[in-house]
């Protein structure tokens, strides 16, 4: 193991949910300024590399919401799903829909932007931490 | 195979449940064929785009293969129930026998072409399955694989002529094409669609030179050889070739190839038949050889060839069926299928030595069987059809051969002194002898009561032969041509069976065939395939990265040779627009202040950092030139790379190794390649920028899709099935790589 710092052990954890955060924002605004799921998921993956640098793959695996790749999975599942209501409406298949109930804007957009996060997330960083992991062994 | 160790396995619901399948349609089939007169048809809409529609007719043909397909399907899941009485996966072989049922119910009602293709393909898929269930058998693997290339190749060449004859008739059904035929004559494109067509069938129902994967495909469980490889599979190729016969007969192309391949076929396989000791390939040489007499029959021109196909088929399903199942029984009883240690059999198995008498009647074709009034009828349409006396003489031949096989499936086994202790071996149960009894009996009962059969018999004959007289079926019991033709054929198989050990010997003692003849072909292609794939992988997959990097610069400055003495296009320099000079020449400064220190640097963690400022300055010109999501994803992209690179650099210390490459030339081709891609891109700025996508995209994003962001509005709205598409792509590169990547801890763990 390579000696730690002190100070990126106390600055990365705080980290971490500051960039998923981050990639929160970006994947909401996508819609309507510079950002998306493809971006919000790249921003995710490097918090997860981040944090499995200074604390450990098996720390950063275990913060992720579901293992790498049910993640993705996951993500084009919902993706996959997100067209769904348009087919059984008789338009064509991921036709998207808007809706404001409860005063908030809401779309099947965002369920297939969401999809993208995720399949980059897991699929990334799935990666990212395996390779991580071979070299944390071979150390 | 079944062992006789070990518990019996429980007959569950699911047992019962498929077992209902093959009753109730054959139910269903008996009920239709009272109530409705055929044909049937039913026509679904599919794709109405290309006209193509879900199509299915039931003719006399189609009804006589459902018959077969159900009847004897429903008889040979009880058999299986006994077969299998210790095989755990019973049912899960029973689902499977059930899938390949239904896709060859499909197959034969099936009136569109691409709808008979793919049950065909689910039929030659589903016996791929069950000729290697003993999957731990490396015969059983190799013969499924055989099956399944050989029917599978074959089944790709039937799409292209099946394809090819529905757009020269306009048409996607059978039915119409048939219909259209005399049209289609003159089109030049005839005799290839014809062949291709000829070649699926060939294949599909072992025609020479494709004969030879049905008696390894025996390797399978006796009851899916009794289903599929006598009684129903393989005649799929002779039902295609008998539904176009009416619309081709009179082609001499067709006729001849028919004729032809058939009679070689039927010699071949019955000269082949004496060289084998298992009871089992030496009955499936005898189905090839009467799949080659089925081809021969549909070639001929005459209207009674049609009866003839139709009375063998059914008669021949009737008989081989039974035999399987007493090959089976008597494997399941003895532990052996070699007739060189099976004797006297009679006495132990006496249930199964009488199925094997009655079928053995009817395959060789001696009065008082079904099987006779087929041999009559086959006669009466070669004596119509002025055959040539060597196609005449081959079959007498090819009949001599089937009655000593009947001999030996029939009588040898079952007479003379047993071999085996009597205490051991105990005749099977009765879920084995019943299946195999019920159809040779109907078979005999056929004999004495053909009106039974007989409307079936001659639906299907005119289904085959449009002109055929109703009258003509009666007209044939005549029998006299037959027994002369009988006598020949009774005693030259007399002879054959007498002599069979010496001819064994005679024939085992021609080694040159096992060199030379197809499946050796077969075999040295296989084999050839494996080294050039081989030869081709070392060649281009040599793993040295800079090999990779140098082949595919060459490719692309190949590529932008031709271009550029193809047409010589106007070259532009680029030039940014004047508000925008300082950020692209700060962009253009960090990406060759990066490029110049990756040339220089010789510390690892350095040299990355200096390619990261490349990909930095490209994000920076993105940022600039009206990208902005493309310089975010760039940003980050580069980021995390740089990131994770240099973790792992931390463990490895010191200066780069040198390589052991000529510098000299590689900057050359490093500096050519770039001028190259340099020059491939001095036109396309000369081009003056297509705007209609980017503006219809940038006037509909708000309106139609509600978002100001074009890019991302394209990417999850617009365009969402290709995002769709490389999400997926993205999820499936983890789920391939991580063997790969558990394969680099393991050797981490090893070393």
């Amino acid at each position: 193991m390579t000696p730690r710092s002190v100070l990126l052990d106390r600055i990365v954890p705080m980290l971490y949910w500051l960039l998923l955060a981050a990639a929160v924002w970006i994947l909401l605004r996508g819609h309507n300024a510079p950002g998306g799921g493809f971006i919000a998921g790249l921003v995710a993956v490097a918090a997860s590399a981040a944090l499995a640098i200074v604390l450990g793959e098996r720390v950063a695996r275990a913060r992720l919401p579901l293992a790498p790749l049910p993640l993705a999975a996951s993500g084009v599942l919902l993706a996959l799903v997100s067209g769904l209501p348009a087919l059984f409406s008789g338009h064509p298949y991921l036709m998207h829909f808007w809706g404001a109930p409860l005063e908030v804007k809401l779309s099947t957009v965002m369920l297939f932007d969401l999809g993208v996060f995720l399949a980059v997330w897991g699929a990334l960083a799935g990666f990212v931490l395996a390779l991580l992991a071979a070299w944390e062994e071979a150390a | 195979m079944s062992g006789t160790a070990g518990a019996a396995t429980p007959t569950g619901p699911a047992y019962v449940g498929l077992l209902a399948l093959p009753v109730a349609g054959f139910g269903l089939l008996v009920w239709g064929l009272l109530h409705h007169s055929l044909p049937w048809a039913l026509t679904l809409e599919w794709v109405p785009s290309l006209g193509l529609d879900a199509a299915f007719r039931v003719d006399g043909l189609a009804a006589q293969m459902l018959a077969l397909i159900t009847g004897i399907g429903a008889l040979v899941f009880v058999y299986a129930h006994g077969y299998l009485d210790h095989e755990p996966r019973r049912d899960r072989l029973l689902a499977i026998l059930a899938l390949f049922m239904l896709a060859m119910v499909g197959a034969v009602s099936a009136d569109s072409v691409i709808l008979l293709f793919l049950f065909w393909e689910l039929t030659s898929l589903t016996s791929f399955l069950l000729v290697g269930w003993n999957h731990a058998d490396p015969h059983a693997r190799a013969g499924a694989r055989q099956a399944l290339l050989i029917t599978m190749a074959g089944g790709l060449a039937l799409l292209g002529g099946l394809i090819l004859l529905a757009q020269m008739a306009g048409t996607w059904t059978l039915s119409g094409i048939v219909a259209a035929a005399p049209g289609l004559r003159a089109d030049p494109r005839l005799p290839a669609a014809l062949a291709l067509v000829m070649l699926g069938a060939f294949t599909k129902s072992a025609q020479f030179p494709f004969h030879f994967w049905l008696p390894n495909a025996m390797s399978a469980p006796t009851p899916v050889s009794a289903y599929l490889h006598s009684a129903t599979m393989v005649k799929l190729g002779i039902y295609l070739l008998a539904r176009l016969d009416p619309a081709f007969n009179d082609l001499p192309f067709w006729e001849f190839s028919l004729v032809g391949v058939g009679t070689l076929t039927a010699v071949w396989a019955a000269a082949l038949a004496l060289r084998e000791r298992d009871l089992k390939r030496i009955l499936a040489r005898t189905t090839v050889s009467a799949l080659g007499i089925l081809v021969l029959l549909v070639g001929l021109p005459s209207p009674s060839a049609g009866l003839a196909v139709a009375a063998f088929m059914f008669a021949h399903a009737l008989y081989k069926a039974p035999l399987f199942m007493v090959a089976g029984n008597i494997d399941h009883a003895t532990g052996t299928r070699s007739i060189d240690h099976l004797m006297g059999l009679r006495q132990v198995m006496p249930w199964t030595a009488a199925v094997a008498i009655l079928a053995g009647i009817s395959m060789a074709g001696l009065p008082m069987s079904f099987g006779f009034i087929a041999k009559d009828v086959i006669t009466s349409a070669k004596a119509e059809a002025e055959l040539l006396a060597l196609v005449s003489h081959a079959t007498v031949l090819v009949n001599a051969t089937v009655v000593a096989v009947a001999g030996v499936a029939a009588v040898r086994v079952f007479w003379g002194r047993p071999e085996f202790p009597r205490a051991r071996v105990r005749e099977v149960p009765w879920s084995m002898r019943l299946p195999p009894l019920l159809i040779a009996l109907l078979a005999l009962e056929f004999e004495f009561l053909p009106a039974l059969a007989d409307p079936l018999l001659l639906a299907a004959a005119q289904a085959i032969s449009p002109g055929l007289d109703a009258g003509v079926l009666s007209a044939s019991y005549r029998f006299d041509n037959t027994l002369t033709a009988l006598e020949i054929t009774l005693g030259l198989g007399l002879l054959l069976f007498l002599f069979w050990d010496r001819l064994h010997a005679l024939g085992h003692r021609i080694h040159w065939l096992d060199r030379y003849g197809p499946a050796a072909a077969y075999e040295h292609a296989l084999h050839g395939l494996a080294r050039l794939a081989a030869a081709h992988t070392r060649l281009l997959q040599h793993g040295r990265l800079s090999g990779y990097l140098r082949g595919t610069l060459a490719a692309l400055l190949a590529l932008a040779c031709v271009m550029l003495w193809l047409e010589a296009p106007p070259l532009a320099w680029p030039a940014p627009p004047p508000e925008q000079a300082v950020a692209w020449s700060v962009a253009l400064v960090l990406i060759a202040a990066g490029a110049v220190a990756a040339l220089t640097l010789r510390d690892r963690l350095a040299l990355l950092m200096a390619s990261g400022l490349v990909g930095y300055g490209s994000a920076v010109l993105f940022l600039f030139a009206g990208a902005p999501d493309l310089a975010f994803t760039q940003f980050a992209v580069e980021t995390v790379l740089v990131v994770v690179a240099a973790t792992a650099l931390r463990h490895f210390r010191g200066e780069a190794p040198r390589l052991e490459e000529p510098r000299l030339a590689n900057a050359l081709f490093a500096l050519l390649a770039g001028a190259g891609v340099f020059l491939l891109l001095l036109p396309l700025a000369a081009l003056p920028p297509d705007t209609a996508l980017s503006d219809w995209f940038a006037a509909h994003s708000l309106e139609a899709a509600h978002g100001r962001n074009v890019v991302n509005v394209i990417i999850v709205d617009f365009r969402g099935l290709d995002t769709l598409g490389e999400i997926a792509v993205v999820a499936a590169s983890l789920l391939a790589a991580l063997p790969l990547l558990a394969g680099l801890r393991n050797r981490n763990h090893a070393a």
